[in-house]
């Protein structure tokens, strides 16, 4: 069997690569895949620990992660879009979309 | 039972001041016709109230007549207000309200072109009279501080009553408004020092009424002798001040910037005679230790030296009154402290001959000084000046002034027969007694202002007929010249009652004077030690001192034989500079209020605000300018938020997982 900490690690490093990915990236589209990315190593864990404790709660609640995952970036996609039509682009450094604060 | 009403004594002068402040505008004389009312009423009801002690049982078991109502409850004191009344109080009232009411008749002449301000300046006399009056009957000390600070804020008020006068410069002997600003201030030091020796005497009392204070003054003394000391020395610093003692005595000259009749109500009546009435009222706490008393004594004995040398070269006719006013002071405030040292020492005889012998020359003092003040006041009204270089000869113009007003001079100088010479060479045997009975140290002390005593005799025989003959002698000059003679009858009439008074207030030392003022049920005998002092051979040294000087200005002002210039080189010697600068004290108080006293005025502004201020402002900043280095975290960048979250997520989890770990846990 394989050991439980493979797939801790693999979910820890995906999740560490999708944290640096939204923290560093100018794309909003590259930050939504990083956010994808962390998503996934939280539903990794979830699978991992309902297979070794056999409990199928975490199996189901990935499910549930999945779809609400799902509907996120729908929302996210179409907050993003709109954005472009006004401001032609997608980066998150853009002047007017960073002043919006105070 | 008149002594029952002896609250309106000061209450009739009170309505006065309300009458004449409200409606006086209307009525003749500005409200003067209802000073004299008030005052003259004031006076009779002191008659009635005397006439009544006098034949009261109290009276003669030498008691008081006391009565007094709750005022108000603090903590476990209890304040009262009331009346007290024995010989001292009788004494006090009756000069002090005859003497008003011939001041504020004798107004009605000095005062009669002053127009409109006539009206404010009777309604002021009258509250001060109010002040002086309820002093003098008030039953505690509480109640005799608030008439205390009404007539300070009244010698403030009249002194500067020509405010609007600064065409001789600004400094305070030059203009009535710095001259009451000094004269309040001044006196506010010693009303300070009399709050604090009276919050001493509230704590170790518990009351300050005079009845149970006296009775219980010795046991308090016996069980708390270092704060009694301090107290007493406390409350005699507000007689310093209010009584214009060294080294606090500066006042009293620069306070002659107000009207003649104002500085004679000062002088003789009112205010400067309350210093000396809280002595001799707080004596049975006095005489409980006798370290204070020789300090009060030497208060007295240096004040009364001081003030009779600035009074020899000074050319102002009010400012020679008013040092030699000062010099008086101190031989009562002398033989005050004399007599009380030698009561605490236990000789009571000799004590209460003090005692009497500083009344008594407090009431002498007030007739002729009044008299005298009066005097000059006509001289000034009559030649429009007041420097005595510009008057002379003035004796054929102005009869009845000169006559009255050299009553006064020998009165004050103490020639024989004349009031001034009983209670005079009292004080100055009174400070010999102290002398041949003090003990070591204190002896010589009494040695010395026993010598001060004596000299201050005879410059002042010498400067106030010095006065008397630059001013009615000698060829008329400048001013002297067009005089327009003798003053009006209002003006004339007082001066010659208080002539004769001035002749006559000696000798009431043998008709009863003696007994009313005794101290503790002890009285001397008035006629014997009247008589004493004619087998006294220092008697006759003061005599022939006096008569000394009186032929000395003789020689000087009516022969011109010997030339004063000689004696000073012609104003240029050091001494003489000095009496004019007026030994340096308004420079000294100079220095201090602008060294010490703005120093510390510094330091409080900078204490409130820098510190006090700064501690807000300061706080204040911080979390302004917090709050503006803080608001630059947020950047707008959604990225930098969630790095903070992100570390602060990581942080948090490793603080857990430390935490697990130190707990062993797991």
């Amino acid at each position: 069997m394989i050991p439980m900490e493979y797939f801790l690690v693999l979910a820890a490093i995906l999740f560490v690569i999708g944290a640096y990915g939204v923290l560093t990236k100018h794309n909003a589209i590259v930050v939504l895949m990083c956010i994808e990315l962390m998503l996934n190593a939280a539903n990794i864990n979830f699978v991992t620990f309902a297979a070794y404790n056999y409990d199928i709660a975490g199996q189901a609640f990935v499910i549930m992660s999945i779809s609400v995952a799902a509907a996120e970036v729908a929302v996210g996609i179409a907050i993003l879009l709109n954005a472009y039509k006004l401001r032609k682009t997608t980066e998150l450094d853009d002047a007017q979309l960073s002043t919006m604060r105070w | 039972m008149i002594a029952e009403y002896t609250w309106l004594v000061p209450f009739i002068p009170m309505m006065c001041f309300l009458i004449i402040g409200i409606i006086g505008r209307k009525t003749p004389e500005k409200g003067g016709y209802i000073a004299i009312a008030g005052a003259l009423v004031s006076f009779l009801i002191a008659v009635a109230i005397t006439v009544e002690y006098l034949g009261s049982d109290a009276y003669a078991n030498g008691q008081a007549i006391e009565s007094s109502i709750r005022w108000f409850d603090i903590g476990g004191y209890t304040i009262n207000l009331g009346y007290y009344v024995d010989g001292l109080t009788c004494v006090m009232m009756l000069f002090s309200s005859f003497i008003s009411t011939l001041i504020f008749i004798y107004s009605l002449g000095y005062m009669h072109d002053q127009g409109e301000r006539k009206n404010r300046y009777y309604a002021e006399v009258s509250l001060f009279l109010t002040g002086m009056l309820g002093l003098i009957v008030s039953s505690n000390f509480l109640e005799l501080f608030i008439f205390w600070e009404v007539m300070g804020l009244c010698s403030y008020l009249l002194i500067g009553f020509w405010s609007f006068r600064h065409d001789l410069g600004d400094a305070a002997s030059a203009n009535a408004a710095s001259a009451a600003k000094k004269a309040f201030l001044v006196t506010r030091m010693g009303d300070v020092c009399l709050m604090g020796g009276l919050f001493i005497m509230l704590n170790l009392f518990h009351s300050l009424d005079y009845a149970s204070m006296f009775e219980s003054a010795e046991a308090v003394a016996a069980a708390n002798p270092g704060l009694m000391t301090l107290g007493l020395c406390l409350i005699f610093g507000g007689v310093i001040g209010k009584s214009a003692q060294f080294p606090l005595h500066d006042w009293l000259p620069d306070a002659m910037a107000g009207p003649t009749t104002v500085s004679s109500l000062i002088h003789a009546a009112t205010m400067v005679k309350a210093g000396v009435y809280l002595v001799a009222r707080a004596f049975p706490l006095y005489v409980q230790d006798a370290d204070v008393m020789l300090f009060v004594a030497i208060i007295g004995g240096l004040t009364a030296f001081i003030a009779a040398t600035m009074a020899l070269n000074n050319m102002n006719i009010k400012k020679v009154l008013a040092y030699s006013t000062v010099s008086q002071l101190g031989y009562m405030i002398l033989s005050l402290g004399a007599g009380g040292y030698l009561w605490a020492l236990g000789y009571e005889e000799l004590g209460v001959l003090g005692f009497f012998a500083g009344c008594f020359h407090m009431v002498n003092h007030a007739f002729f000084k009044a008299l005298l003040f009066m005097g000059s006041g006509s001289v000034i009204h009559g030649c429009g000046t007041e420097d005595m270089r510009l008057m002379g000869g003035l004796f054929k113009k102005m009869k009845i002034t000169a006559t009255t007003m050299l009553f006064g001079c020998l009165s004050i100088a103490g020639i024989p027969i004349f009031s001034g010479f009983w209670s005079k060479d009292l004080v100055i045997d009174t400070a010999m007694n102290a002398f041949n009975n003090g003990v070591d140290g204190a002896a010589i002390w009494f040695l010395v202002l026993w010598l001060l005593a004596v000299i201050t005799a005879f410059m002042t025989a010498f400067y106030m007929f010095r006065m008397w003959f630059m001013t009615f002698m000698g060829e008329p000059r400048e001013n002297a010249q067009h005089c327009h003679g003798e003053s009006p009858k209002t003006m004339t009439t007082p001066l010659i009652i208080l002539a004769v008074f001035a002749l006559i207030s000696g000798l009431f030392m043998f008709f009863g004077l003696d007994q009313m003022l005794a101290f503790e049920g002890e009285a001397i005998d008035g006629p014997e030690h009247a008589l004493e002092l004619f087998t006294n051979p220092f008697t006759y040294l003061t005599i022939v001192l006096a008569v000394l000087g009186i032929g000395i200005a003789y020689m000087m002002y009516v022969k011109k034989t010997i030339n004063p210039g000689k004696f000073n080189k012609e104003g240029e010697s050091w001494l003489y500079k000095a009496l004019t600068m007026r030994w340096w004290f308004p420079d000294l108080y100079n220095q201090i209020s602008w060294k010490f006293g703005y120093g510390v005025a510094k330091g409080v502004n900078y204490v409130d605000r820098q510190i006090v201020d700064g501690t807000v402002n300061g706080l204040s900043s911080a979390v302004v300018g917090g709050g503006d280095v803080m608001s630059k975290v947020q950047t707008g960048h959604v990225q930098d938020y969630s790095s903070v979250v992100l570390i602060g997520v990581s942080a948090l989890s490793v603080l857990v997982i430390i935490t697990f770990a130190l707990l062993g846990g797991m």
